[in-house]
């Protein structure tokens, strides 16, 4: 065969194609050799070490459906080592806060500050995309950062609002006022939130159709004071103030609202005003723990407005 | 006596199929670099997805892999395979009716890709989004494809197989498993199907396909590539028959098991991702197998490398491969998987692969072929260099910025502070995103410059060959038996 | 390998010199890893925690409708119809409430993730929560395998260029949902993800959706007969939009998962 090499001298295997295609004899580096030889025996180490061949149909491994390695890993071992970790951590100031009122934990500056710093990231994957990354509000989604409450801004309240959640109700007027006093009402809301004081033909309308019962005899929303300075609301808006629960306000927006109501099943333009509830639902877990509730209500309380 | 051997061969083999297949594989390289280039602008300015459902980033994005994949790759595949199994068996194709209805179909198959999904009409599985009448199609056309490789090789006068075609070959068999049992659907509508299989299964049956169309669509095949170019653009012969045996085996029996990397810490068993992870560390070897042989077939003819920018393509191509199948190996470790799974550090390893490895061994093949089958040099030699550059350079800018983001974005999801509580909130990670999609945005602009040029290099050339009369000349004047 | 000029020799050399042979030795050799792989996903007990812990799939699916619902008939016995083609439903009864355990997709929630899939969500979100504490703390109890057994195809995806969704049910309301998919940045100013404005637009066939459940039910989805007669008043003047927010909202209420249980080996 040599004979025929037409490239003399050269160490190929002999066969040729494509007029200059050839392969030469050189045994692989041996480096790769080596390096093959141990990815082989990887294969096999990490099979002793870690779960890795499936049983047979109807066969069993120790009890078990692959063979599990003698290191005895498994993702859930690993994951409940890495939630033990962090809960260690965080341990110190769980328990104390698992025993403490909000109104204590605001007391102690230690406990604040732990509280705050992390229910930043608690608020911003769950409440933010509502609220506000700063609790600012979003169009149709009230400010958290004022001092303006529906249901109120006392830490109870505000605990309240985030476990259970919050659906206003207001009924649709469309059918039970005529265009002529939605309109007046309207313009009433509209001029109370530039600093007007409504005529007493508009409050005679206000009182007489029943805005009152929500709204408060002074139409802010709070329907009475309660001797210990508590207030109770059903969560209907302020309306003597300059801050529009549903934007952009003004007399368009607030005649809206007067003629299709709020969260009203079968009003095709209701407004929708539904804060989902984050305690348990049903039979499901809640998505966040009565601690983590404790904490978003000092989060909230201390973003601004809070009473 | 090169331009004498080319000359035969054109008189001998079909190579008008091949011709076609390597212009649309170009224009199909624009295109799907386009689109890439779109929707990395999508992800760094969304408002350019315009509210239109047909441009929307959820939709463009399969028409990206699909274009770039099956498209560009596909037409690589088919046109050097034609080519080089023709060259290596001394045979002209079994049936050239058969790689017609093949180049037709498959280009069937991309128009109606290019239809159907900015539609949203789509079967959700990543690289197997098209609905299944256009699946049926793949596979009569594939089959056809296989069956003339396979045919032809059957009638060749050489006696042995060439290394290359054993990598072909591999792939096309791999791709008939994937794709028939991947596919397996009930219609319900004529562009409406449901996977017949569901959740566990059926994400393992995904990804022993996903993993496998890159092991060997994207590599296997492109390995046949390297084969067949390496040796002769650089004149030399390949470094070790030995090697190319067992990386070869290595690679068939291996690759085929890395798929359940792709779903370790999921709710699959843990034996699943423990067995894809192993074997992922133990490929490492066998993929360095085709880079140290392509290599070291340059040895003695390093110098090559500063005059001839084909060759350049070439080797920079096996660079990134090796690279790449280091990294996706080191990838498939448990502790880093946890980390890079989810982020944009895949898709940073996917393009090292995809621009670098895959892209950059077709355009250097493809370069070796525009002299070849039109007999004629390049229009313009600089504007070859240029590309060169343009595309290394857009894919290192490509590359490194997902780096950079794709691990930034690992840590801020699992950064925890001092009180052991979340440092950063999801939104948070998204912002931080920006400067790196605008980054990559530059830098796939950059790499599709480079494509343009090439595009136009090549088109430039073929008119060139027209005016010469190149091309009727090597037909018909020189016949086998005056040479 | 004795003879240095003739590397090859025993059964490579054959199989270089036979096509066939190659064929063949290649077929058998690339089969082996998904074998491996895949099979023992269809038959061990334990790839599906439901085995352990039958609590996870309500068992009524396929023997009572998810949603029962009852329409007026005419004299001829068929659902009498509205002049928009709408049948007159008497009354809706949901014999399911999240935490029953895992079920089919209703009628409208199945709409729904068709619309997921053709707009391609799943290239963004991903629905598979790994037991990770940060994705415990982020999206909440890592995923099991037996709540995507009516996912046909899966849905877990590859990518998170936005957050997961395996648990987004009841995270947001209905109608943040649809402001959001309305314009994303409306409410979330540094969102990337795309604005769907047209799926308010578009309604959504019962006929198409029937057909589709038909199909579900030939490959193993426990439909009963009622729940596909149900997609006619579910579906009744819905939007591929409201369908899409049904099933959002669906996503991660099925099962009751336990705070301290393993659910894995
Ligand atoms: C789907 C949107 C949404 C999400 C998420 C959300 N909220 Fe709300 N929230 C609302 C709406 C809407 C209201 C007003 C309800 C009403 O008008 O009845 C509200 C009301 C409130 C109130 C009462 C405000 C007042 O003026 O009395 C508080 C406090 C509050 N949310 C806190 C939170 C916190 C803390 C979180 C996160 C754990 C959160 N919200 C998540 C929509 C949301
Ligand atoms: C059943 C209780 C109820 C009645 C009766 C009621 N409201 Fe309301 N109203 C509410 C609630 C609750 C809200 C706030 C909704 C929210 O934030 O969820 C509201 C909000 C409003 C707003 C929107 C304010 C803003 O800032 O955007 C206007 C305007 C308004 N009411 C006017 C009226 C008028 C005028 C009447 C009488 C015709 C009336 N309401 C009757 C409960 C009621
Ligand atoms: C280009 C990528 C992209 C696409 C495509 C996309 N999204 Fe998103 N999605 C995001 C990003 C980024 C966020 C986080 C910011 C935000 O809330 O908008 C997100 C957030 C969400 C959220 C809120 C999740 C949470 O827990 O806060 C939901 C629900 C959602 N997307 C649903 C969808 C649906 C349904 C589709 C398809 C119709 C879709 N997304 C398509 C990127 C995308
Ligand atoms: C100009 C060049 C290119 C640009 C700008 C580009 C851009 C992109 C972008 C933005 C994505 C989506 C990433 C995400 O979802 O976050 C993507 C995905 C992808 N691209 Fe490209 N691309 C280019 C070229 C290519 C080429 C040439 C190939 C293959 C040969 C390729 C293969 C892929 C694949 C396989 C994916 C999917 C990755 C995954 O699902 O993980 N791309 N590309
Ligand atoms: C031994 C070689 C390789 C190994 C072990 C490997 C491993 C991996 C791993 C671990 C991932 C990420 C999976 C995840 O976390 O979701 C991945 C993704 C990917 N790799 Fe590789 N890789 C290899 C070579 C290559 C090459 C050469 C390419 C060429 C193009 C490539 C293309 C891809 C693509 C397209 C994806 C994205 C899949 C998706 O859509 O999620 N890989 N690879
Ligand atoms: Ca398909
Ligand atoms: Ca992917
Ligand atoms: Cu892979």
């Amino acid at each position: 065969m040599a004979e025929n090499n037409p490239y003399p001298g050269e160490n190929n295997t002999g066969h040729f194609w494509d007029d200059n295609l050839r392969e030469l004899t050189n045994p692989p580096p041996r480096w790769w050799m080596i390096a093959f030889w141990a990815s082989v025996a990887w294969w096999v180490l990490y099979a002793i070490l870690y779960p890795m061949w499936p049983a047979l149909p109807g066969h069993n491994v120790d009890g078990k459906e692959f063979t599990p390695g003698i290191l005895g890993w498994t993702s859930i071992k690993e994951y409940k080592k890495g939630v033990e970790q962090v809960e260690a951590v965080r341990a110190q100031y769980d328990k104390q806060i698992a025993g403490m009122t909000a109104e204590q934990i605001i007391q102690d500056p230690g406990l604040l500050q732990y509280t705050l710093a992390s229910s930043k990231v608690l608020f911003g994957d769950h409440c933010a995309a509502c609220h506000g990354s700063g609790g600012q509000g979003n169009p149709g989604y009230p400010v958290l950062a004022d001092d303006d409450w529906l249901y109120g801004g006392t830490l109870a309240k505000i605990t309240e609002s985030i476990t259970n959640g919050r659906k206003g109700a207001m009924t649709a007027h469309v059918n039970i006022l005529s265009d002529a006093e939605i309109d007046q009402l309207a313009n009433f809301v509209a001029g109370m939130s530039q600093g007007g004081k409504g005529s007493e033909a508009d409050w005679a309308l206000f009182n007489a159709k029943g805005c009152v019962a929500c709204h408060g005899p002074k139409a802010t929303g709070v329907i009475a004071e309660l001797p210990n300075g508590e207030i109770v609301t059903v969560g209907a808006a302020n309306l003597t103030d300059s801050i529009w629960r549903f934007r952009p306000g003004g007399y368009e927006s607030a005649k809206h609202t007067i003629t299709y109501g709020v969260n009203q099943p079968g009003v095709a333009q209701t407004r929708n005003a539904v804060m989902p509830s984050f305690a348990q639902q049903g039979k499901l877990e809640g998505r966040l723990t009565p601690e983590q509730i404790k904490m978003l209500t000092v989060y909230v309380h201390e973003l601004g407005g809070g009473k | 006596m090169e331009a004498t051997a080319d000359r035969l061969a054109e008189q001998k083999y079909s190579f008008d199929v091949v011709r076609w297949f390597t212009i649309m594989a170009v224009v199909y390289l624009v295109v799907g670099a386009t689109v890439g280039v779109y929707i990395a602008s999508e992800l760094a300015w969304p408002f350019l997805n315009f509210d239109t459902p047909y441009i929307s980033f959820g939709r463009l994005r399969p028409l990206h892999t699909n274009a770039v994949i099956f498209a560009f790759g596909g037409c690589v595949l088919m046109g050097t395979a034609f080519y080089t199994v023709q060259r290596t068996c001394g045979v002209k194709l079994w049936s050239e009716k058969l790689a017609w209805y093949t180049f037709w179909g498959w280009n069937l198959v991309i128009v109606l890709a290019v239809l159907t999904l900015p539609l949203g009409l789509t079967q959700s599985k990543e690289y197997a989004e098209l609905e299944w009448p256009i699946d049926i199609l793949i596979a009569a056309v594939w089959l056809a494809f296989t069956f003339n490789f396979i045919m032809t090789i059957a009638i060749r006068k050489t006696s042995h197989i060439y290394v290359s075609n054993w990598f072909f070959l591999g792939m096309m068999i791999m791709i008939v498993y994937l794709h028939v049992v991947n596919s397996l659907a009930i219609p319900v509508g004529l562009f409406k199907s449901y996977s017949l299989f569901s959740g566990v299964q059926d994400a393992m049956i995904q990804w022993w396909w996903g993993h496998n169309a890159v092991g060997f669509y994207l590599t296997a095949g492109f390995l046949g590539i390297m084969y067949y170019f390496v040796p002769k653009q650089a004149n030399r012969p390949v470094y070790s028959y030995r090697l190319s045996v067992i990386h070869f085996w290595a690679l068939m029996f291996g690759y085929v098991w890395l798929g359940a990397h792709h779903l370790q810490y999921t709710a699959l068993p843990d034996w699943t991702g423990s067995l894809g992870a192993a074997v992922s560390l133990a490929m490492i070897i066998p993929s360095w197998g085709g880079a140290v042989n392509g290599m070291m077939t340059l040895s003695g003819a390093w110098d090559k490398l500063r005059t001839d920018y084909v060759l350049r393509f070439l080797i920079i191509a096996l660079a990134f491969y090796a690279m790449s199948t280091f990294e996706g190996p080191v990838m498939s470790l448990k502790t880093v998987n946890a980390l890079s799974h989810y982020t944009d550090w895949t898709i940073g390893h996917v393009h090292s692969g995809a621009l670098g490895w895959v892209a950059g061994i077709s355009i250097g093949a493809i370069y070796h072929l525009m002299t070849r089958l039109w007999h004629t040099e390049m229009w313009s030699e600089s504007l070859v260099n240029v590309h060169f550059w343009t595309a290394t350079i857009g894919t290192v800018i490509y590359v490194v910025a997902m780096w950079v983001s794709g691990i930034m974005q690992g840590l801020m999801w699992r950064a925890y502070d001092e009180y052991g509580t979340l440092a950063y909130t999801f939104v948070e990670s998204v912002a931080a995103m920006h400067p790196y999609y605008a980054m990559r945005a530059v830098g796939g602009g950059i790499f599709l410059l480079g494509a343009i040029i090439m595009l136009f290099n090549i088109l430039m050339t073929v008119r060139k060959s027209a005016l010469q009369g190149s091309l009727r000349e090597a037909r018909g004047t020189l016949t086998p038996a005056a040479a | 390998m004795s003879d240095s000029n003739n590397a090859s020799n025993g059964l490579q050399a054959w199989l270089e010199r036979n096509i066939w042979g190659l064929v063949i030795a290649l077929a058998i050799v690339l089969s082996v890893g998904g074998i491996v792989e895949i099979v023992p996903l269809f038959y061990l007990k334990g790839t599906e925690e439901a085995t352990r812990f039958p609590q996870i799939v309500w068992d009524k699916a396929g023997k009572e409708p998810i949603v029962a619902v009852t329409y007026e008939h005419d004299a001829k016995g068929k659902i009498k119809r509205d002049e928009a083609g709408d049948p007159v439903v008497v009354e809706m009864k949901e014999n399911w409430v999240a935490g029953d355990g895992v079920r089919p997709y209703t009628a409208l929630e199945l709409a729904g993730r068709d619309v997921y899939q053709r707009e391609g969500c799943y290239l963004c979100h991903s629905q598979m929560v790994r037991p990770f504490r940060d994705e415990r703390e982020r999206y909440g109890h890592y995923s099991l395998a037996s709540e995507s057994m009516f996912d046909h195809p899966f849905q877990w995806g590859s990518k998170r260029t936005g957050p997961d969704l395996a648990r987004v049910g009841g995270k947001y309301s209905d109608q943040w949902q649809r402001q959001h998919l309305t314009n994303p940045r409306s409410v979330v100013p540094e969102s990337v993800m795309p604005s769907y404005p047209w799926l308010a637009k578009r309604e959504i066939s019962a006929k198409r959706m029937q057909r589709h459940m038909r199909g579900l039910r030939a490959i193993g989805v426990p439909y009963s007969d009622a729940d596909i007669e149900a997609a006619d008043g579910l579906l009744a003047g819905k939007t591929e939009m409201d369908a899409t927010i049904a099933y959002l909202q669906v996503l991660g209420t099925m099962a009751k998962l336990e705070p301290g249980v393993d659910y894995r080996q």
